[in-house]
């Protein structure tokens, strides 16, 4: 598996037993701390009461021997505990054996009356003198110590049976940890596999957003709305490259039939002038197509840039109204408005509106009426072209200035004209609309005033 | 008349130099932009056709070459980019005309002469051809005498084909010299115009001037 270091299910999991191992170790720390300490205290209260046990006998007793016995009936029964009394004539009790407490006695030159941790002969000892005031007046030293080896091998279990519990726990939690991690990281698990299931011919995919946790939802939704606008770019796409293959299909096929059966039999010259000058016809509109197309292309990669001069819309309106008003005939044509300057490209716009005029005339039924109004609006020019017709059915009006387009299925139209004319006014930085009423329809454009100079 | 062709596409030059030829030009083509530059200064054509887009030495270097050297024949730039930027850098390094390809060779035709003609001959004042005559300076146009109503565009187009004698005019230069349109346009227009020219010019006489060439466009003459 790849990045090891990068897996958030292993991080997750390291840090759960991290954290266990950490909170264990502290808390045994801790508990062992307070052990010590109260084992400390336990021995301090047994060897001080020790000591004053041995101090209140010797004030009673009048002799030596006398001490030793009380000494060492009182001590009957306790194990690890040496007790060693000095006289100023030597040793006057040893207790258990004379070696043992010797030897302590010999160490307790810097033993006082606080407890004191010592190693004497292997073992492990705390040890408490002091001074002793007998009965006959002699001045002795007691020590008295406690063999503390089974607290301290009590205290080493402890501590060895807390640290196999913190590994355990640290294992445990790890363990639970990547359980934990993966079961939350399922949906991104799931996410990814969608990911993995999509291909151009399923970029209908989705995740599913209501099974994903709420962290995961707003990756979930904004992958899902990539998903569909690619989705709808590639459908764009692919129909385009599906409609340009047929747009130039049709036209070859025809051309290639037309010059096959020419070449079937001898013809009169005539006859080869014809079909040459009817192919002819067919390759200007193929390159129109490829042309407009090329156009259209450019212009969906933002390509299109167009000139700037200043541009007199109601000029550049009545030329274009002088044109194409010889394809009106039995309907009116009409300029009306304002002169309004923008900046723009003059071929451009010319063949925007114009696009629209020749759309106006092809749908205007004899003794129709076409209307070229421009206008000025806040900041924009406006120029509206309308004619008087049946209403472009709803659901067309949506598509109108997609290409290929024809709602009319006889026109003869290449369908890329109000593609076109859309974008040259975004190119424009202008706007686009169009309305179709019971008797009227209307397209409106919307371009940015000229900036005074 | 001679004129140089600058095109490195092979069949494009050899239609364009067989098409000239037959129209009765002297075509020299050279398919680059050293041998254009060459022959451009060396030679004495009367009217560079110059494509752009050249491997190597590009059009703009063989033009701004040609002006350096005080070279004055007007060139008429080709271009495959429709693009504003094209347009106005050829006409600022001092072309004289463009065509953006793919374009119709009439339409080429047509502006070659134009070029040729310019600043030649002092425009003539009255036009006439078979008993059609036109008095440009007065709007006033007669045939076999009698007057004929034109309206102002309908003038422009005849006064167009009458200084266009014989010369095949394509449907996109007629738009672009008599209503200024300058963008392939897939209407009939022109042909609309051509019929109700023809009507008040050409139906109730003989013989018939204005003709049409099925694919290339119209002319005007004596058949």
């Amino acid at each position: 598996m790849t990045g090891w270091r990068h897996s958030i299910t292993l991080r997750l999991a390291l840090a759960f037993a991290l954290l266990a191992a950490l909170v264990f170790a502290a808390l045994g720390a801790y508990l062992s701390r307070s052990a010590d300490a109260h084992m400390a205290e336990l021995d301090a209260h047994e060897l001080l009461g020790k000591l004053a046990l041995a101090r209140r006998v010797a004030m009673n007793e009048t002799t030596p021997a006398a001490l030793a016995a009380r000494l060492g009936d009182a001590l009957v029964g306790e194990h690890g505990v040496i007790v060693a009394v000095d006289g100023e004539k030597g040793p006057i009790f040893a207790w258990p054996d004379a070696g043992t407490a010797r030897a302590l006695a010999g160490a307790a030159a810097a033993i006082g009356e606080i407890p004191l941790r010592l190693e004497l002969a292997g073992g492990e000892y705390r040890a408490v003198a002091g001074a002793l005031h007998t009965g006959w007046g002699e001045e002795a030293r007691v020590v008295v110590a406690r063999d503390i080896r089974h607290h301290t091998d009590f205290l080493d279990q402890l501590r060895r049976d807390f640290w196999l519990a913190v590994l355990a726990a640290a294992l445990l939690t790890a363990a639970v940890g990547l359980l934990v991690a993966r079961r939350g990281l399922l949906p991104v698990r799931v996410i990814a596999r969608t990911a993995g299931r999509i291909s151009a011919g399923r970029l209908g995919e989705r995740i599913p957003e209501q099974d994903v946790p709420a962290e995961l939802a707003e990756l979930a939704s904004a992958f899902n709305a990539m998903l569909g606008r690619l989705e709808e770019a590639f459908r764009r796409l692919s129909d385009f490259s599906a409609d340009l293959a047929h747009e130039l299909r049709t036209p070859i096929h025809a051309l290639r039939m037309q010059t096959e059966v020419a070449l079937g039999k001898p013809r009169a010259v005539d006859e080869y002038r014809d079909l040459l000058a009817s192919s002819l016809e067919e390759y200007e509109r193929l390159s129109r197509i490829i042309g407009d197309m090329l156009f259209l292309a450019k212009a969906e990669h933002g390509l299109i840039f167009p000139g700037k001069e200043a541009i007199r819309l109601r000029d550049l309106c009545q030329r274009l109204v002088e044109y194409y008003g010889i394809l009106a005939e039995n309907v009116s044509l009409e300029l009306r408005g304002d002169d309004v300057d923008i900046d723009g490209d003059r071929l451009m716009l010319e063949r925007a509106i114009g696009n629209l005029l020749v759309n106006a005339i092809q749908h205007t039924p004899s003794g129709g009426r076409i209307v070229v109004a421009i206008a000025r609006e806040a900041e924009r020019a406006v120029i509206a072209v309308s004619n008087t017709g049946p209403p472009i059915p709803h659901d067309a009006l949506g598509r109108i200035f997609d290409r290929f387009v024809r709602l009319n299925q006889d026109n003869e139209g290449s369908g890329l004209g109000l593609a076109i004319t859309r974008s040259i006014v975004h190119a424009h930085r202008g706007t686009m609309a169009v309305r179709s009423g019971e008797r009227t329809t209307e397209f409106v454009i919307r371009i940015p005033l000229r900036v005074a100079p | 008349m001679k004129i140089l062709i600058v095109e490195d596409e092979a069949k494009t030059g050899d239609y364009l130099r067989q098409g000239l030829a037959e129209a009765g030009f002297t075509a020299d083509l050279v398919r680059n932009g050293v041998d254009g530059m060459h022959e451009g200064l060396s030679g004495d054509h009367d009217l560079l056709i110059l494509d752009v887009n050249l491997p190597g030495v590009d059009g703009w270097q063989v033009l701004k070459a040609l002006r350096a050297a005080g070279r004055e024949l007007p060139v008429l730039f080709l271009t495959a980019r429709d693009q504003v930027e094209d347009r106005v850098k050829g006409l600022e390094l001092g072309a004289d005309d463009y065509l953006v390809k793919p374009f119709a060779f009439s339409e080429l035709l047509a502006r070659v002469r134009t070029l040729l003609r310019r600043g030649r001959v002092p425009e003539a004042e009255t036009l006439a051809l078979a008993d059609l005559e036109l008095d440009v300076r007065k709007r006033r146009a007669t045939r076999a005498g009698r007057r004929i109503d034109l309206t102002a565009k309908e003038f422009a187009l005849l006064e167009l084909f009458l200084r266009r004698q014989g010369e095949v005019l394509s449907r996109s230069f007629i738009a672009s010299q008599v209503w200024d349109m300058n963008f392939a346009s897939d209407t009939n227009v022109v042909e609309v115009a051509i019929r109700r020219l023809r009507a008040k010019v050409d139906d109730d006489f003989a013989p018939k001037l204005i003709h049409t060439l099925r694919g290339m466009g119209y002319v005007m003459e004596i058949r």
